[in-house]
């Protein structure tokens, strides 16, 4: 606790002492020079964030994770991230790259570092009506926050922090736009071609497949819809729908509904045994927006993942690692373990493995008039186990291409449940960040 | 022939009152001509000022095509830059390049902060969401007092001043329905942009809800320019770059 006070007090006095981007004067001049358009572009962000766990030593996840190893009372994590993009344009074609090397040490497990290419692809632009793409990039599909059921075609993001940029896929997808006067505004289709070979995209699914995808896009009486549809390949076929509409001018509806068929799922029984079950799988989400006259946004969310354990599969899995844990403190033996290891990678393991949850985000501009000051609080709740997650967070953005963010994570929950049996009660993250 | 007087009266009243209209719309139309044309592109600075004089810039490029169609391409600073705003009748969304994908705005909210909201920065013509309900004369100004033509529109009334030689506002007082002030807007610094366009390039807006502060736009470059509709569709947002 001491050392991420003394590392958040640090970058503070740091921070004031880097030039100040806003300066005080009268003059507003704007030259033409500021405009004038190159053909290439570099630019990237760089972040520290030192996080504080204070763990739970009791919870099933902890035993898992640190059955071997006395890790104490709290942990204490420093991570440093730098992305770097780059890009070139000439005449209709344009080159784009985006490197990312995330940093983390703690005094547990020492230095870890990881680089790779987020994204990187060729565009091909002959007309405003006509895109075409190939490279690594991420589609982004879907119109909810936290979650995206339809979003069949990138990694899962992290709920907690659904804004963080990912690592895309390798593919080729082509952008074909019309625009119409009358209730049909406009039409897209993005078709995809998405090739799953060894050391490409391998951890996709099945190998050796070329997968097809598409998307219809429309605008229609002021609602954005979106048709997607996966054909069969390194996954099952899924489809699914998604659309977003404004109810009032300050108020915004959205959903998705994704189906998946004949999806494989992984699950351990009431006797530790390890079973898979294929089953049609319907998962959805509806939510809203709602912005108030002085400034309070609401985003509320309900998510049911049809892919998700019931609370008594849960159960029987935590069980199952306690029961490995005993057997290994009684004889040494790692076998229960190392099959739970197992089975947290394949889905228990993944963030809110479980089937129904509600997102609910306050988020507040600028309150008592204090500039660039936007506080905010998130709730996660499990509704089949109502165990949940109550996250205050402040974020500061008075200095230009600076963002400060202090965010705590308070964990509740019994035993047995899934937030209850996180490895850790609580989190306090300190995260700067600059553009540059 | 006291009630013919009367009733002749009236009757001139009566014809006189679909002329008066017509001028007041067509002034209206004319002042947007003159701001800009129906189909152009801009870059301008919004400039938000504290009271204590530190200011926040944001550089932008904009495109505009026909009564609703705008959309806004951020250049600077480095934290914006790659955002866009895409306007298309009654819908408004923001692009975020690191969110990758576009999500519903209201013209209400402000992407930049500041006294501009995103009804100032991706305006459309004033004709196109207004009816002219009053035309006075004041010196050498001319005052229209304009409705929201629904309920969609950021401001329910404008008191529009008007210069009556350039055609030109000079002044716009945006009001609640129950006519309290939301803001002051004002056109300064004529310049001749070229291509026939001659209009303030310096407008400065403050609000008594944000006493002290003010924000500015300046523009550095307005040029006639015609686009395909599907510049303007939700698809098309993370590619505006390649317009400039």
């Amino acid at each position: 606790m001491r050392s991420f006070i003394r590392g958040c007090s640090l970058v503070v006095i740091l921070l004031l002492f880097l030039p100040m981007a806003v300066f005080a004067d009268d003059s507003y001049t704007f030259n033409v020079s500021e405009i004038e358009k190159k053909p290439y572009h570099f630019g990237g962000y760089v972040e520290f964030r030192p996080v504080l766990y204070v763990l739970d030593k009791d919870s099933a996840n902890y035993q898992l994770q640190y059955y071997n190893q006395d890790r104490g009372s709290t942990l204490m994590e420093w991570n440093g991230r730098l992305q770097l993009e780059g890009s070139y344009e000439k005449g209709m074609s344009r080159l784009y790259v985006k490197t990312d090397t995330d940093y983390r040490y703690s005094s547990y497990l020492g230095g870890d570092e990881r680089t790779a290419i987020f994204e990187g692809y060729g565009t091909l632009k002959p007309s405003p009506s006509w895109k075409m793409e190939l490279g690594r990039k991420v589609l982004k599909w879907g119109k909810g926050y936290a979650w995206n059921p339809v979003n069949f075609l990138d990694r899962v993001k992290d709920p907690n922090d659904p804004d963080l940029p990912m690592e895309g896929y390798i593919m080729a997808t082509m952008d074909y736009i019309r625009s119409f006067d009358g209730p049909l505004k406009t039409f897209s289709f993005t078709p995809v071609v998405f090739p799953v070979y060894d050391h490409i995209n391998d951890d996709f699914g099945i190998k050796n497949r070329l997968n097809i995808a598409g998307k219809v896009y429309l605008l229609l009486y002021d609602t954005d819809l979106d048709f997607i549809y996966v054909a069969d390949g390194s996954r099952t076929a899924r489809m699914g729908l998604d659309f977003s509409r404004n109810v009032t001018t300050n108020l915004e509806i959205h959903g998705e509904l994704a189906y998946i068929r004949d999806d494989r799922q992984p699950f351990l029984d009431a006797n530790g045994i390890v079973q898979s079950k294929n089953h049609d799988v319907v998962s959805g989400l509806l939510g809203i927006r709602h912005l108030t006259a002085f400034d309070l946004t609401t985003l509320f969310e309900y998510y049911h993942n049809g892919m998700g354990y019931s609370a008594d599969d849960m159960r029987n899995y935590f069980l199952f690692i306690r029961k490995g844990y005993q057997l290994y403190s009684t004889t040494g033996n790692t076998k229960m373990l190392t099959s739970a290891q197992t089975l947290t990678q394949g889905g228990y393991g993944r963030n809110n493995p479980m089937e129904d949850y509600f997102y609910l985000r306050l988020s507040q501009k600028e309150p008592f008039d204090i500039l660039y000051f936007t506080p905010s609080l998130t709730v996660m709740f499990n509704l089949n186990d109502r165990s949940h997650t109550v996250t205050p967070e402040v974020l500061y953005t008075g200095i230009t291409n600076l963002e400060l963010r202090f965010r705590a994570g308070f964990i509740q929950g019994s035993r047995d449940t899934e937030f209850g049996e996180k490895q850790n009660d609580c989190r306090f993250e300190f995260r700067a960040g600059y553009y540059f | 022939m006291r009630v013919h007087k009367i009733i002749f009266s009236l009757a001139l009243l009566l014809l006189a009152a679909p002329a008066f209209a017509l001028d007041a719309s067509v002034l209206l139309s004319q002042v947007d001509r003159n701001l800009n044309p129906e189909s152009y592109e801009t870059y301008r600075k919004l400039i938000n000022v504290e009271p204590d004089g530190k200011k926040k810039e944001f550089t932008l490029f904009s495109v505009k095509k026909g009564t609703d169609k705008v959309a806004a391409l951020f250049l600077a600073p480095a934290s914006e830059k790659g955002r866009s705003t895409l306007r298309l009748g009654d819908n408004m969304w923001l692009y975020i390049p690191s969110v990758g994908k576009p999500i519903r705005i209201t013209s209400l909210q402000s992407v930049v902060g500041g006294v501009f909201n995103n009804a100032d920065i991706l305006s459309l013509d004033y004709a196109a969401e207004y009816d002219v309900v009053r035309l006075e004369e004041t010196g050498n100004e001319y005052l229209l007092h304009l409705k929201a033509k629904n309920r969609n529109v950021a401001y329910d009334q404008l008191k529009m001043w008007v210069d009556k030689g350039k055609k030109l506002p000079t002044k716009i007082e945006c009001l609640t329905a129950a006519k309290m002030l939301i803001k002051t807007i004002y056109f300064k610094d004529h310049k001749d942009f070229g291509g026939g366009i001659v209009r303030p390039a310096f407008i400065e807006t403050d609000s008594p809800l944000y006493k002290g502060y003010k924000s500015i736009m300046i523009f550095a470059k307005i040029k006639k320019r015609s686009f395909k509709d599907e510049v303007f569709t939700l698809t098309y947002m993370a590619n505006l770059e390649s317009l400039r």
